[in-house]
């Protein structure tokens, strides 16, 4: 990471930039979990405050990751070993809440638990 | 011999050497966060209990999240004034990291300890009373035990006639625990009858423990002793027993298959010469004292009860109830559910519980929570109306319904709506402040022994949330810790690698910060995840 | 001692100190070679297995002779107080046949096979196969060593305790395994829990060698080391490592769990209303999911079993095309396979969960995946297998083992297509089958690659071959064994013998000829092959004999070698002195073609090392992609 004085103090107003988006996020996700005016879907805790909530939280670590943690400019071979992880992490978590879901054939699953 | 590419990357892929060792440890903690978040998703999708959903007092979660990005902030900083060589603000920078990772461990060290001195428990019917578990007094008062400590009113009382202890299995610091109890109450424990026993086969019996005898751990031992000896003695002849007569049942019929055979070779045992093998023994308690044992370490019954470790204590048992000398919340949201289940109405359920029936606080407290319940109803139909078939669009949620924690004890004090109480800034961390608003807000509750189903702290025994809750985040914690000591190694004493080889200092700074910044990830999504959802 | 121009002396250079003179301490014991630990490895991989191995002899009496007392050369080495606590009247109990169970497969697994494969065979092969001076993280690679001595020692250690060591499968599915060992009062000091302990510590020994690996085979090539030049040995330890990397992370999650759920009392794997007949209803709060900890470990537990393989095959692929003088036949097919199937290995994890109840949605794409992942291995075996044809094959001690191997796993792998399918599964799950296929694979195929793999480097470590009449004698029986062992488990299965019965079926066997209950009759009928797997099992066990003196004579008198490479082959361990010092090689190696290049038809020997210069160039020697 042999970057130029001059690429790093840019990168300083980049990192505070993206410092001050983390802070708005964190403030976002609080607000919209306990403020109840800005309850959306059914009143208290539903799937769609579920997926805003993993949307913010993934949103604002992505930028830790590309900007904060460089992968924005990583080699390649970096990419694919953590997209991996990633990966299978995903298939690990969705396959085993898949096996008490039946969501094909089912026919309950589709009614409302 | 040097190991190429440590400092310098490799021109090919680009990369030196740990650079890809920590992007590959980070994949592989991808892996076991994600097996905690799948066991997490997999936990909650099939909890056959209600889910405590932001049951967490939000305020200390989300500091630490502003004090976890500030300290990834800052942490980049040390990295690129490293990179520019400058290295007081690197020590600058570095050292408020490493502060906020202090903060961090503070303010978790205080919720936990928060948690860990709550109290909760299930009643039978699935009510769960939660608050702060009261000290046993007396009038001059608080009473101490054999140690010297206060007794939290949380035990089960024998009145202990007979022990009963297992040879081999007698845990010791539990036998001290008798004697030192024993002690206190001024009665002795004392060996039953006389113990004669052969310790060496073909040697005379030898007095091993003789009537009256005061129970320590050097005789249990003793006993022990001789009783595996005798156990092996025994195992061994029988054993060449059962060999021979295999044997000669083998050469009496040659045809016949072994499973054939089985049931009629034995051993015989009078053709033996077996030692006595004393498995248990027996004191008797004199004066019968009252002992008082931890719940969990008990299998209480009115007659006669047994430890763990199979210790039997005859004797009937005393009240053992457990007292609150602040009860903080009830919740009847399980009771509702299984009511449900059931095909029953919740609310006549509850109507009909051992505690609203049997304690006029809560009776109060719940007819309270009815009138706001309407309330609430009443605002969601005027705020967003009712649907084609009527329903209203909005509905009360169950812990709005079911549950009255400590903020609305404290409404109910204060003559207030739900979610109208006056809370304190320190109590949104340390919990309800029980001294200024007192017993009328938070009253004392005593509960029988029987009407405990099942009760813990607030620690991972309580329920599959909170397991799941300190696992993860003292998983986390742990990977904050390991962070911060190595971010320090480098800020205390990394100055003699700045001045050789600033560049491989870089470099090792830039691998701390990537873990440091996965460690920021990992709560990101955990701060939401468990205090928010 | 080798000089890299591309590297810095500064930073660098600092690791010189200590290696003029070590002291014993620090080259044998503490040694961050990768050579030493390699050798580390194996032997304690190999006492593991020494152990492990005696455990199922004791088994096997269980089975054959269930209701008669161990023979004397059986338990001479028990202490008497050890028979009196596990064995009644001389007999093995079923709690003790449990505890052995559990512990064999947990030993053979995770203390013997893979410390052999990876922490032995990569450690010592792979550096020196890429041409590099060492791992490139020394130290780590000794703590690897370190810390998997001590998870082998601490879960072995349980044998000697009131609890015994733990008694609920290899697999230690919950509610049993949080509950076992229950009644023990310190937790910390029962079997159970010291499995867990165990098993964490062998985890971080895994995880920190895989990230070693990778990191060197990515980056220590040595020069003209091109990605498509690597051997298959290393394409075959990398995929390992990254089965180890990113599978075992959430067993690791699942055992903190189970730790948790029996120490600190959660409910993690508790269901609601647990009732034990020794304690009565469960205190635990329950709401947990027995059924979360097999998911959790079988997603280990498939890429385990590909971790166990691929370093045989890494073997098996080296050893071919040096004995047959001809290249491995479909190196590029075998290296895609390999990347694929360390791919799918991790999405196939339920077919061992067929009779959990899952949907039917997603056990058939579990059943996909897994009918799909027989594929690769098939293409990869098959390649092995056509690697055979029209080559000029010298039957040496490793080419003997490699080239059983090939029908040995032929028949695992094949065995293990039956049980793929989820309807077939919920037949033969839990049976005799299902232990007669895996023990297909793993004994007479994976610890035959590794048998071939110690005679073919043998020569390398000490300079000696090993004695091939003594490997004779070592080979045959044992191939006749192993057949003898696992082929009679076969059919038991498919008559429903369950696995873990430890009297051999005698409970379910019919008593009379004309019995009514079907299945009884059919126990009856099969309940005499015991006899044949027992005595197989005890003779291997004397055969084995045979190896261990070869191992230790052939050190001191074996046949001395004549060249530094002595079956002349062509990759680039071969390049070293006998054996390697310090830094490997003497100059830094150079490669500059294929991995197999045996029998070119324009050239006059049959073999063209990797690292000899050409003689005529007509194109550029470097890959043009590489200009390192």
């Amino acid at each position: 990471m042999a970057d130029s004085p001059e690429a790093i103090k840019k990168s300083i107003r980049l990192y505070c930039i993206v410092g001050f988006i983390l802070f708005l996020g964190t403030v976002i996700t609080y607000l919209v979990a306990t403020v109840p005016a800005l309850d959306i879907g059914r009143h208290g805790f539903d799937v769609y405050d579920c997926i805003l909530g993993l949307a913010i939280a993934a949103t604002k670590a992505g930028f830790v990751l590309l900007i904060f943690m460089h992968f924005n400019h990583e080699k390649k071979a970096i990419y694919w070993m953590f997209a991996s992880g990633i990966i299978m992490a995903i298939a690990l978590a969705g396959l085993t809440a898949l096996a008490i879901y039946n969501p094909i054939f089912d026919p309950l699953f589709y009614s409302g638990r | 011999m040097e190991i190429p590419y440590i400092v310098t990357p490799r021109k090919d892929t680009g990369l030196f050497n740990s650079k890809i060792a920590i992007w590959l440890f980070l994949a592989s903690e991808v892996m076991l966060f994600g097996g905690f978040f799948s066991a997490y998703v997999f936990l909650r999708l099939g909890a056959d209990f209600p889910w405590p959903e932001r049951t967490l007092p939000v305020m200390p979660g989300l500091i630490n999240t502003f004090v976890l990005i500030g300290s990834s902030v800052t942490v980049v900083f040390a990295w690129a004034s490293l990179k520019l060589g400058n290295w007081r603000m690197f020590q600058l920078f570095m050292g408020i990291t490493v502060a906020c990772a202090g903060i961090f461990m503070v303010l978790k060290g205080i919720e936990y300890n928060v948690k860990f001195h709550h109290q909760a428990v299930r009643l039978p019917d699935f009510t769960v009373v939660e608050g702060h578990l009261a000290y046993e007094k007396d009038e001059k008062g608080y009473v101490l035990n054999h140690h010297g400590k206060k007794i939290e009113e949380n035990m089960i009382f024998v009145e202990a006639k007979q022990l009963n202890f297992s040879t081999v299995r007698f845990h010791k610091p539990w036998v001290e625990e008798f004697i030192s109890q024993a002690e206190h109450r001024n009665a002795k424990i004392l060996l039953a009858s006389d113990l004669n026993l052969v310790t060496e086969f073909g040697k005379p019996a030898v007095t091993i423990g003789k009537a009256n005898e005061p129970l320590s751990v050097e005789l249990l031992a003793k006993i022990k002793k001789a009783y595996l000896a005798a156990r092996a003695h025994n195992a061994e002849l029988r054993t060449d027993a059962l060999r021979l007569a295999w044997r000669e049942k083998k050469a009496e019929f040659p045809d016949k298959k072994d499973w054939e055979l089985t049931r009629d070779v034995n051993v015989d045992a009078s053709k033996l010469e077996l030692l006595e093998e004393v498995s248990t023994v027996t004191f008797n308690v004199d004066p019968p004292a009252k002992f008082e044992f931890k719940p969990r370490d008990i299998k209480e019954d009115a007659t006669s009860s047994r430890l763990r470790d199979d210790t039997v204590i005859t004797g009937p048992l005393l009240p053992s109830p457990m007292v609150f000398h602040h009860m903080d919340a009830v919740d009847f949201r399980h009771l509702a559910m299984r009511a449900k289940a059931k095909g029953q109405d919740p609310i006549k359920a509850i109507d009909d519980s051992w505690l609203v029936q049997n304690n006029p606080f809560v009776k109060k407290a719940w007819e309270w929570n009815k009138l706001q319940v309407a309330k609430i109803e009443k605002e969601l139909i005027d705020g967003y109306g009712r649907d084609e078939q009527g329903k209203p669009k909005r509905e009360p949620i169950a812990k709005e319904r079911y549950r009255l924690g400590w903020k609305e004890f404290a409404a109910i004090a204060e003559g207030k709506d739900r979610g109208d109480a006056d809370i304190k800034m320190r109590e949104e961390f340390l919990g309800p402040d029980y001294a200024k608003r007192g017993d009328e807000t938070f009253p004392e509750f005593s509960l029988p022994r029987e009407k405990v189903a099942f009760a813990s702290k607030f620690t991972p025994t309580w329920n599959t949330y909170y397991a799941l809750y300190f696992t993860i985040t003292g998983l986390h914690g742990l990977h904050v810790i390991g962070g911060a000591l190595v971010l320090a190694y480098y800020l205390f004493f990394g100055r003699k690698m700045f001045d050789e080889n600033p560049e491989w200092l870089a470099n090792r700074v830039e691998i701390g910060g990537l873990f440091w910044h996965f460690v920021d990830l990992v709560w990101i999504f955990v701060f939401p995840i468990f205090y928010l959802m | 001692m080798s000089s890299h121009p591309s590297t810095a002396h500064g930073p660098d250079a600092h690791h010189d100190d200590h290696h003029h003179n070590p002291g014993f301490l620090w080259k044998y014991v503490f040694s961050t070679d990768h050579k030493m630990i390699g050798i580390q490895y194996a032997i304690t991989a190999m006492l593991f297995l020494a152990f492990g191995f005696y455990l199922m002899m004791v088994m096997r009496w269980s089975i054959a002779y269930p209701h008669q007392p161990l023979p004397e050369w059986m338990s001479f080495i028990f202490n008497d107080g050890w028979k009196a606590r596990w064995l009644l009247d001389g007999k093995v109990t079923g709690e003790t046949y449990n505890m052995f169970g559990a512990m064999h497969g947990t030993i053979m697994v995770f203390l013997g096979i893979v410390p052999l494969g990876f922490g032995a065979f990569g450690n010592y092969v792979t550096p020196l196969q890429i041409g590099a001076v060492d791992m490139a993280f020394p130290k780590l690679n000794m703590m690897s060593y370190w810390i998997y001595l001590a998870g082998g020692l601490v879960m072995c250690a349980s044998f000697f305790m009131e609890s015994g060591a733990a008694k609920s499968g290899w697999t230690n599915y919950s509610p049993l395994a949080g509950f076992a060992d229950g009644q023990i009062v310190n937790q910390w000091l029962a079997g159970q829990t010291q499995w867990l302990i165990g098993l964490v510590l062998l985890i971080t020994s895994s995880l920190l060698g895989s990230v070693n690996f990778i990191t060197t085979i990515i980056n220590l090539r040595a020069r003209g080391m091109t990605w498509m030049r690597l051997p298959f040995f290393v394409w075959s330890m990398l995929v390992t490592a990254f089965l180890l990397l990113l599978a075992f992370p959430p067993l690791e999650a699942a055992g903190i769990m189970q730790l948790m759920d029996r120490v600190l009392h959660s409910s993690f794997f508790m269901p609601s209303g647990l009732y034990t007949g020794a304690q009565g209803l469960a205190d635990l709060s329950g709401g947990g999911s027995p059924l979360l900890f097999q998911h959790l470990f079988w997603f280990l537990g498939h890429p385990e079993v590909y971790v166990l393989l691929l370093p045989a095959f890494a073997c098996v692929a080296e050893i071919i095309p040096a004995n047959t003088r001809k290249p491995l036949w479909g190196y590029k097919s075998m290296v895609y396979s390999v990347l694929v199937l360390g791919f799918l290995s991790f999405i196939v994890w339920a077919h061992h969960m067929y009779m959990t109840g899952m949907g039917a949605a997603v056990s058939t794409f579990f059943q996909t995946t897994t009918v799909l992942i027989s594929i690769p291995s098939v293409v990869i075996i098959t390649a092995l297998l056509i690697s055979l044809w029209g080559g000029s094959i010298r039957f040496t001690p490793p080419m003997l083992w490699a080239c059983a191997f090939i029908p040995m796993f032929g028949i695992g792998g094949l065995t293990g297509l039956p049980l793929a399918f989820n309807l077939v599964g919920l037949h033969l799950h839990d049976t005799y089958y299902v232990i007669g296929h895996f023990h297909y694979v793993v004994a007479p195929g994976i610890l035959f690659g590794f048998f071939a793999g110690v005679l073919h480097w043998y020569p390398k470590i000490t300079g000696r071959y090993m004695n091939s009449s003594l490997n004779h004698l070592h080979f045959w029986p044992s191939l006749i064994c192993m057949n003898l062992i696992f082929f009679p488990m076969l059919m038991q299965g498919m008559a429903g013998f369950h696995r873990r019965w430890y009297n051999g079926g005698d409970a379910y066997m019919a008593k009379t000829q004309d019995s009514a209950n079907v299945f009884a009759n059919t126990v009856a009928q099969h309940i005499d092959m015991n006899l044949i797997m027992s005595y197989g099992a005890w003779a291997m066990a004397f055969f084995q004999i045979f190896f261990i003196i070869n191992l230790f004579t052939s050190w001191k008198f074996g046949r001395k070698v004549t060249s530094d490479n002595p079956w002349n082959a062509t990759t680039l361990e071969w390049a070293t002195p006998t054996p390697p010092g310090h830094g490997n090689f003497i100059d830094e190696p150079v490669v500059y073609r294929g991995p197999y290049e045996y029998s070119r038809p324009d050239h006059a020997e049959d073999f063209i090392p990797q690292w000899h210069k050409p003689v005529a160039v007509t194109a550029p020697v470097t890959d043009p992609k590489d200009p390192a």
